[in-house]
């Protein structure tokens, strides 16, 4: 790689991560537009992708953040609220950012539609904003500044009878050409709220279409409480003043399920007024300086961290593997434990507890949680819902469970396309539908991370109609993917869905239902040595189930023995060892051998059976049995001898081995014996054999 | 909604639901709560909790409600608002 290339390729990973950090930014300060410690945040993010791409010649995208930058050091430098229409925009330009930066590095010369679209509202709203906040340009003494405030009322805004015109006043001089003052009266009848209506209802609705927005409450009238009831509304006025581009029709339109007593819109026309456009920006800054200040992001908490190549530390990753078998090695091996000496006892015992030390700390090096990218699909989730026109709301849960590097990558474009499609397919087609459904109009989508089976398990859940099993059926036969006659349980149903070309979609949207999706996050999944489970309830919900194995190179295991053969069972896995009584083994013609565990009826695998060891039959009560939970219950694995817990390599096993699917890798032990690890999840009970 | 002591405190995005648990709470209470904080991170979901602010305070003058002493607040969605409660 020359050094051009070199220094491009650290652009590209620099540009990349703020980009990615923009995306997350960008849906918290949605969550909270008032967290100015963010803006900046994000500000800077802009203003270094800025300098990066003009220094390497990215001029389009350069121009692009150049605005965007400007826009947000308005907001930021003003500290003024943004108005929910404007957020909307700075979602949009991180988009455009987004696919610029593509253009830019593929060298496409067409850009994308929005790129223009959204750099002339970006230009037209600071020129606006500019507009509207000329004086600042001016050099006020503080004198003038209070002269000024004091002549709008605006240091004793609070509080005072005459509020209302002070601040008619204060928004005729921000008005320009373009702008129009409305003065709105809401006299919300007393069972408003009843009907489903509010003060801030309206309040919201006209934030989202002006450019400032105050209001007054006269609560003069409200009761106390022994004849006060919540449910009635006791407010007897609700004034609005409002500065916005919107024509009177636009804004009356807001109102029109009220009754026409309800309310009374009346346009101000502008006020000439000398110098009013002087220092306005100064007393609008006075008036938001005694709002309350944002809790501190910790956005800016400082961070101690390296970059380090991901192929130094798969390396180290290896060495460490190598020691883990070396040390024990040295643990076992019969002639150094027979040397009676305490200081080379100690020692070897010390040795153990720092490869354990070293061996934990480099492990935890690759495994990242998988906050970063639950984080995004925050963003996936917004859009989709609006795309969609679905109220959605997100759970998040276990977004600490950490997860290996490598499969994180992968994992992103399997959930973004599972998300949309439990939004787009998954939930009823709107909120009436899901109302008459005895559901709460927002739909919920839960995206959870656990532990399970020593499986890492990434859920996607919708609590929406559900899969439709005879129709899947039906689509599946008239595609020719099953015969008539097939017995299927319903994960297999299920699982027919994620068959290539199969889609059960009436309409084809952009977000999905073309039926080429799911088969690609299953072979994108399976890549990952992972799986997909669907679970679906007809009419309250489906669940798909990302299980993947933790793949980590070491794993705590217990070595155990059949025959001559060392079996390894990972530990995670196993919930207990015993020898059971005759009484409590029961065999099932057919069905083979059952333990009654506590009255709990487990399956009994005979490892001899699965791996056609040939041995001595012994009966269940002369071995001992591990109960090791799976993704398909509990079983009671059979064995001669538990030999022990240790820590061992994964190693792949070859092309031919790795198509038993009952083992999923290999293991050099201390004494140089070779035990094969158990796919515990592989292990089927008799009659589930036969039955497959 | 949580009391500690005679000091309670309400979130600010209470729904009609909640609200009206919240009354049903404090009437019995109203003559042995001292203060009402408000966690200002939510925002205001319906008017009926100003109503009901303003009617305890009406109900028990000397009762500390800092939210709604203040006259106004500031929200990016609502822009600022004010109330007039005192005759």
């Amino acid at each position: 790689m020359t050094k051009q290339e070199q220094v491009k390729a650290i652009f590209i990973e620099e540009a990349g991560e703020i980009v990615e950090k923009l995306d997350v930014d960008i849906i918290r300060f949605e969550e909270n537009s008032n967290d100015f410690n963010l803006l900046n945040e994000i500000f800077r993010g802009v203003h270094t992708l800025k300098g990066n791409a003009n220094a390497f010649g990215f001029t389009r995208l350069g121009e692009f953040v150049h605005h965007f930058e400007d826009l947000l050091d308005y907001y930021r430098s003003t500290k003024e609220s943004i108005e929910a229409n404007n957020l909307e925009l700075f979602v949009e330009s991180v988009d455009v950012v987004k696919e610029v930066m593509g253009c830019e590095l593929n060298a496409i010369e067409q850009l994308p539609q929005s790129y223009t679209e959204c750099l002339e509202k970006i230009k037209r709203l600071l020129a606006l904003k500019k507009n509207i906040s000329k004086p600042m340009t001016e050099q006020n003494s503080v004198a003038e500044l209070n002269d000024l405030a004091s002549e709008f009322g605006l240091s004793s805004l609070e509080n005072e009878e005459n509020d209302i015109e002070k601040s008619i006043k204060f928004h005729q001089a921000l008005q320009t050409d373009e702008l129009n003052l409305y003065k709105i009266d809401l006299n919300l009848d007393i069972d408003c709220y009843k009907r489903g209506f509010d003060y801030f209802i309206f309040l919201k609705i006209l934030s989202e279409r002006t450019n400032f927005l105050e209001s007054f409450f006269d609560m003069k009238n409200v009761k106390t409480i022994s004849e006060f009831k919540s449910d009635e509304n006791g407010i007897a006025n609700v004034t609005v003043v409002v500065l916005t581009l919107q024509r009177r029709e636009d804004i009356e339109e807001i109102f029109e399920f009220l009754f026409e007593h309800e309310f009374h819109i009346t346009q101000i026309e502008p006020a000439v007024i000398k110098k009013a456009d002087i220092k306005i920006e100064a007393a609008l800054s006075t008036a938001f300086q005694t709002a309350p200040s944002p809790a501190p992001s910790n956005a800016n908490a400082p961070k101690s961290t390296i970059r380090i190549d991901t192929i130094k530390l798969d390396e180290l990753f290896d060495s460490v593997g190598e020691l883990v078998i070396t040390q024990n090695f040295i643990a076992q091996n019969e002639k150094i434990r027979s040397i009676e000496d305490e200081a080379i006892n100690r020692t070897i015992e010390t040795l153990s507890k720092i490869t354990k030390k070293i061996q934990d700390r480099v492990m935890s090096l690759r495994m990242i949680a998988i906050k970063d990218t639950f984080e995004k699909m925050k963003r996936v989730v917004r859009d989709t819902s609006k795309k969609t026109l679905k109220e959605v709301h997100l759970i998040v849960q276990g977004e600490d469970t950490e997860i290996d590097k490598t499969m994180i990558d992968s994992l992103s474009d399997p959930l973004i396309h599972i998300i949309r499609n439990a939004i787009d397919h998954g939930l009823e087609s709107n909120s009436d539908e899901r109302l008459r459904a005895g559901k709460n109009a927002e739909g919920v989508i839960a995206l959870r991370a656990f532990h399970k089976s020593g499986n890492i398990v990434i859920s996607v859940s919708d609590d929406g109609r559900g899969i439709n099993k005879e129709r899947v059926l039906q689509k599946a036969i008239e595609r020719g993917i099953i015969n008539e006659n097939e017995n299927l349980t319903d994960s297999q149903i299920f699982s027919l869905i994620m068959q290539p070309g199969f889609s059960t979609a009436e309409a084809v949207s952009d977000l999905s239902g073309r039926g080429v999706g799911l088969d690609v996050v299953k072979t994108s999944i399976e890549k990952l040595r992972g799986k997909i489970e669907i679970d679906s309830d007809e009419g309250c919900g489906t669940t798909f189930s990302i299980v993947l194995p933790l793949t980590l190179a070491i794993i705590d295991g217990m070595l155990v023995r059949t025959a001559d053969e060392i079996y390894i069972i990972p530990t995670l896995s196993v919930v207990e060892s015993f020898r059971p009584e005759k009484e409590i083994v029961h065999i099932i013609k057919g069905r083979g051998e059952f333990v009654n565990l506590r009255g709990e009826c487990i399956p009994i695998i005979r490892l001899s059976t699965v791996f056609d060891i040939k041995t001595q039959k012994m009966e269940a009560w002369e071995s001992i049995l591990v109960c090791v939970e799976t993704e398909g219950g509990r079983i009671a694995v059979m064995i001669d001898e538990l030999l022990g817990r240790q820590q061992v390599v994964i190693k792949t096993l070859g092309k031919s081995l790795a198509k038993i699917k009952e083992i999923s890798g290999g293991a050099i032990l201390g004494n140089g014996d070779i035990a094969l690890i158990l796919n515990v999840d592989e292990l089927r009970p008799l009659n589930e054999i036969s039955h497959v | 909604m949580e009391i500690n002591g005679d000091a309670l405190t309400i979130d600010l995005d209470m729904s009609m639901d909640e609200i009206v648990e919240f009354e049903e709470f404090i009437r019995p209470r109203i003559e042995y709560i001292e203060k009402i904080e408000i966690e200002e991170n939510g925002l205001l979901k319906s008017s009926a909790l100003l109503s009901l602010l303003v009617s305890i305070k009406k109900t028990r003058p000397e009762m500390e409600i800092p939210f709604l002493d203040k006259g106004w607040t500031m929200s990016p969605i609502y822009g600022t608002v004010h109330w007039i409660y005192h005759d």
